[in-house]
């Protein structure tokens, strides 16, 4: 069954230069100092790759290829100072930087740092392989032998080979098709074995590599960039949460249904006021119960806070969810955030487009209640593949009747061809066909990935540009 | 954007390479001289303990203040042995030598048939540094040295003068009021 | 602070006219060296003159056999030969290849600083023919069973014991014998002195402070002054610049290393200074250009309490 539903007539089209020709000139700079910032961290990210290399070259590093030994060994040391970089830069995109969360938004550095995961652990384990057969060759053993020989007779060696071991561990367990076999529980522990695998792999790049040897000024730089990445790590993903669970001290009221699988957890606590506004912007929540508190779920607010209340609304997608729509009222909680570019400060263009699907709708709810849009120049898709999981759907239908937004209902099963996110009998239609303004529109895409794919192709096809789409990942 | 992104990162990555290559090659010329100097170490290490100090002290030990690989642009004597020697892995320690400042002891750390680090032991006593920071050449005002009118010494040391020079000199004043 | 001798135990020794010093000079290697030894009160002048006379005769002949065989001013030379190539090393002398060997050692504990090479590649071992010259005097004159005595060739100084020996059986204490003082030519004026510096006699202790006495800090018998404006090409500065110090003396337990590291900090600058004091057993005063001065603690003047 389907249903297009027109909650609100789209009144006629004002003039060009209204009132949104000043919003869209702030939001282009907004824009654009964005981009800056985006760009100006790409730089950095390179320019300390190349940096490693050089701290290797300003030693002399270039000279070591004139036979086969040293240039086995310098191939080793390159590889290993680039795997290091590379990890620690994972570490800096994993660490909740407001920066760079302002910059690109924390699911996509989640996305980078999980891209950069795979090269980082090959480069290391090429310094591995490619030292071993260096100094093998310098000593005229086999490879195995000179790793024994090492392992036994230089300092801090054993735990470098430890560490390796935990970086394979830590990489093997995070590829999809390895992780979709154990629980989330399981990847988590194995993933704060990082840490580990960082701290074993420290002492013998500074007491056997002779790059590091005190008396060397590269020390001083690999020792300022450890130090920083502790640094960022005990601010933003200590310091931060800590902070804001007790400046906040939310408390779980009660929790209600919310439509098929859905339910709205209800929180109370103090300043709650501060936290408005964050529109799709997610948050991180622990919820402090024997058996929960160890898992940390992304949601962002399902509608402002108003009376020292707020409201998250969860559906029951994996084991984590599926328990904590039976947390009990009384559950301390603990919040960091809001994190992600999903909201308003991410827009670019005067018209707000947003598509929803399943319990991706819910963020968009936070957003179509704040955001800064003349009425007429907004348009809400909800998508269901049934009318019980058009979650929110009162709630929204109101915010757009009150703020002049145009809402779409769009139910029924996928679509076969055309375009695969709409219902199968619109499959013929498009993102234009439903928006007027679309090429001057921002549009904020929530939903399962493959249906949002195939948004956000749709919406590439129709003309947008890259920093006009907005796409919350949930799958991370 | 992302082209301007890509092309500053490009820039600013072939520049730090270039540098870093740049101060390279400075280094390489003193790298070629430290590998020859840690070989005879090195190789001092593998026959005996007690050799391993002698090179070791010299090449690291206190206030020289790393210029020495720079000055030691011509000592190719020790270079030769350092192709020759190979050095097992592992962390040798040279014979305690007794100094002028106390205790000094030198450990190497081999690793594939080069000295990757050395490091001197005994030295972190906070009074031996002391000692021997107070020993070091500091500058002083002329009124500090030790004064001495030239009627008073029973000998003048300078700079090598001539048997012509000599016949003005202080020295043969002295010579000539005892002959 | 070592308690230095005050100038005026010598004036005084001077003014009662108690110790007798005679002297005696002859030329060597390009230069006058001058023997000047002391005698206890009561010797007998004229028979301390002849002991003078017959000692001075031996080591001119320990400075010429040297000179002979190691001087570049003389064509017939043993090192003359080497340096037009008429001789090559590996057919050299045993003496001529000691002594290369000794200065191949020195370069490489000097750095490089100290070389026995000309830039222009000509062996030149003067640097350290003439340390080595003094120091075979001196173990002449302790053979001769001479104990107090200076002996001074061209600016670097050999001591041996004291220029006041009191008769042994005044000796109240071997501590007490005054050391030989010996002054620094100022390298801007060769006719007034730095300061000076005591020579033998009880070695310069550490400072009162209560920091443990070095176990190796020898007695200082040898003091040797180098100068960056010496007979012209003598040193040259490492990397070819013009040398930082225009001066420096190196007080020391022998000689040789005297003499070598006072021209190895000539030529390499502050770096050799530091590697000098770090690894051996001597002072220094060294004086730059500017006429700054640095200086160990034994060329200090002693604070007073």
């Amino acid at each position: 069954m389907t249903t297009a539903l027109r909650s609100s007539h789209r009144p006629s089209r004002p003039p060009g230069h209204g009132p949104g020709a000043a919003l869209a000139e702030t939001l282009r700079d907004r824009g654009r100092r964005r981009l800056f910032r985006q760009d100006a961290l790409t730089v950095l990210a390179w320019a300390s790759g190349a940096a490693a290399v050089a701290l290797y070259l300003a030693d002399g590093g270039a000279a070591q290829f004139h036979s086969l030994s040293p240039a086995l060994t310098a191939i080793g040391v390159v590889a290993g100072l680039i795997g290091t970089d590379l990890v620690l830069a994972m570490l800096l995109l994993a660490a909740r930087i407001t920066l760079i969360d302002r910059a690109i938004g924390h699911d996509r550095a989640m996305a980078v740092h999980g891209k950069l995961g795979k090269p980082a652990l090959y480069l290391i384990l090429a310094h591995m392989v490619f030292l071993l057969l260096g100094y093998g060759v310098a000593d005229g053993l086999n490879p195995i032998a000179e790793g024994v020989s090492m392992w036994v007779n230089l300092p801090d060696m054993w735990l470098a080979f430890i560490s390796i071991v935990l970086f394979l561990a830590v990489v093997v367990t995070s590829l999809v098709a390895v992780r979709r076999r154990f629980p989330y529980e399981f990847w988590y522990v194995v993933h704060l074995l990082t840490y580990a695998a960082v701290l074993t792999a420290l002492p013998h790049q500074f007491s056997v590599g002779g790059l590091f040897a005190d008396g060397q000024w590269q020390r001083w730089y690999w020792i300022a960039f450890y130090v920083l990445v502790l640094a960022a790590l005990l601010r933003y993903r200590i310091w931060a949460p800590l902070a804001l669970t007790f400046r906040h001290q939310l408390t779980v009221r009660r929790v209600v249904p919310a439509g098929d699988g859905a339910v709205n957890v209800e929180l109370t606590g103090l300043r709650l006021e501060e936290l408005a506004g964050s529109g799709g912007r997610f948050f991180i929540w622990r919820f402090l119960a024997p058996g929960l508190w160890w898992h940390h779920h992304p949601f962002s607010l399902s509608a402002d806070p108003a009376a020292g209340r707020l409201r998250i609304t969860v559906r029951n997608l994996g084991k984590g969810s599926a328990s904590l729509m039976a947390v009990k009222p009384g559950t301390k909680v603990s919040v960091s955030g809001p994190y992600g570019l999903f909201g308003h400060a991410a827009r670019t263009r005067p018209g707000l487009v947003l598509v929803g699907s399943g319990i991706g709708i819910t963020p968009l709810r936070a957003i179509l209640e704040r955001a800064e849009f003349s009425p007429g120049h907004a348009t809400v898709i909800l998508r269901a593949s049934t009318p019980g999981t058009l979650y929110l759907r009162d709630e929204i239908a109101e915010l757009c009747r009150l703020r002049g937004a145009t809402l779409y209902e769009l139910v029924g099963h996928r679509a076969r061809s055309g375009n695969a996110w709409l219902p199968r009998h619109q499959s013929g239609l498009g993102l234009t066909d439903y928006v007027g303004d679309l090429v001057d529109s921002d549009l904020y895409v929530c939903g399962p990935t493959a249906w949002a794919e195939s948004v956000l192709a749709d919406a590439k096809a129709s003309g947008l540009s890259g920093e006009q789409l907005h796409r919350e990942r949930f799958d991370w | 954007m992302r082209a301007r992104a890509a092309a500053a990162a490009a820039l600013a990555s072939v520049g730090i390479l270039a540098a870093g290559w740049q101060a390279g090659t400075h280094v390489v010329e003193a790298a070629s001289v430290t590998t020859g100097a840690a070989g005879t170490t090195g190789a001092s290490g593998t026959t005996g303990a007690s050799g391993a100090s002698g090179t070791g002290a010299s090449g690291s030990g206190p206030g020289t203040s790393g210029s020495t690989s720079g000055s030691a642009g011509s000592s190719s004597g020790s270079q030769g042995s350092a192709s020759s020697g190979a050095l097992k892995n592992g962390t040798f320690t040279g014979a305690a030598e007794e100094t002028r400042f106390g205790e000094v002891q030198v450990q190497i750390v081999v690793a594939g048939g080069k000295v990757t680090d050395v490091k001197a032991l005994h030295l972190t006593d906070a009074e031996r540094r002391s000692a021997m920071i107070s020993a070091t050449a500091a500058p002083i005002l002329r009124s500090e040295v030790l004064q001495a009118q030239s009627a008073n010494v029973d000998t003048v040391s300078g700079a090598t003068v001539t048997s012509g020079a000599y016949l003005t000199s202080l020295q043969a004043a002295l010579d000539a009021a005892r002959a | 602070m070592q308690p230095g001798p005050e100038p005026q135990p010598a004036h005084a020794a001077l003014a009662t006219g108690a110790p007798p010093l005679l002297a005696r000079t002859f030329l060597a290697m390009g230069t006058v060296v001058s023997l000047t030894v002391a005698f206890p009160p009561g010797a007998e002048r004229g028979e301390a003159a002849d002991r003078l006379e017959a000692a001075s005769r031996v080591i001119e002949g320990d400075f010429e056999a040297l000179e002979q065989r190691f001087s570049l001013y003389r064509d017939d030379s043993e090192a003359s030969a080497l340096a037009r190539g008429v001789l090559r090393l590996a057919h050299a002398s045993p003496e001529m290849r000691a002594c290369y060997v000794e200065a191949v050692d020195w370069r490489r504990l000097t750095h490089g600083a100290f070389t026995a090479e000309r830039p222009d590649g000509v062996l030149d071992l003067s640097g350290l023919v003439k340390g080595r010259a003094i120091a075979a005097a001196g173990r002449s004159l302790a053979a001769l069973g001479l104990h107090d005595w200076c002996l001074n060739a061209g600016g670097d100084v050999l001591v041996s014991g004291t220029p006041s020996p009191s008769s042994a059986a005044l000796a109240s204490a071997p501590r007490g014998e005054r050391p030989w003082l010996a002054g620094i030519a100022d390298p801007a004026d060769r006719r007034t002195l730095l300061g000076a510096y005591p020579l033998g006699g009880a070695p310069p202790s550490s400072d009162p402070s209560g920091s443990r006495r070095p176990a190796t800090a020898g007695p200082r018998l040898a003091l040797a002054t180098s100068g960056s404006a010496e007979r012209g090409d003598h040193i040259w500065a490492v990397g070819g610049g013009k040398p930082e110090f225009a001066q420096a003396s190196v007080a020391g337990p022998d000689m040789v290393t005297a003499d070598v590291l006072a021209t190895a900090i000539v030529a390499g600058g502050r770096d050799m200074l530091n590697l000098a004091v770090a690894h051996w057993d001597v002072d220094v005063l060294a004086v730059t250009h500017d006429g700054e001065l640095l200086a160990t603690r034994g060329f200090r003047a002693p604070r007073a309490a």
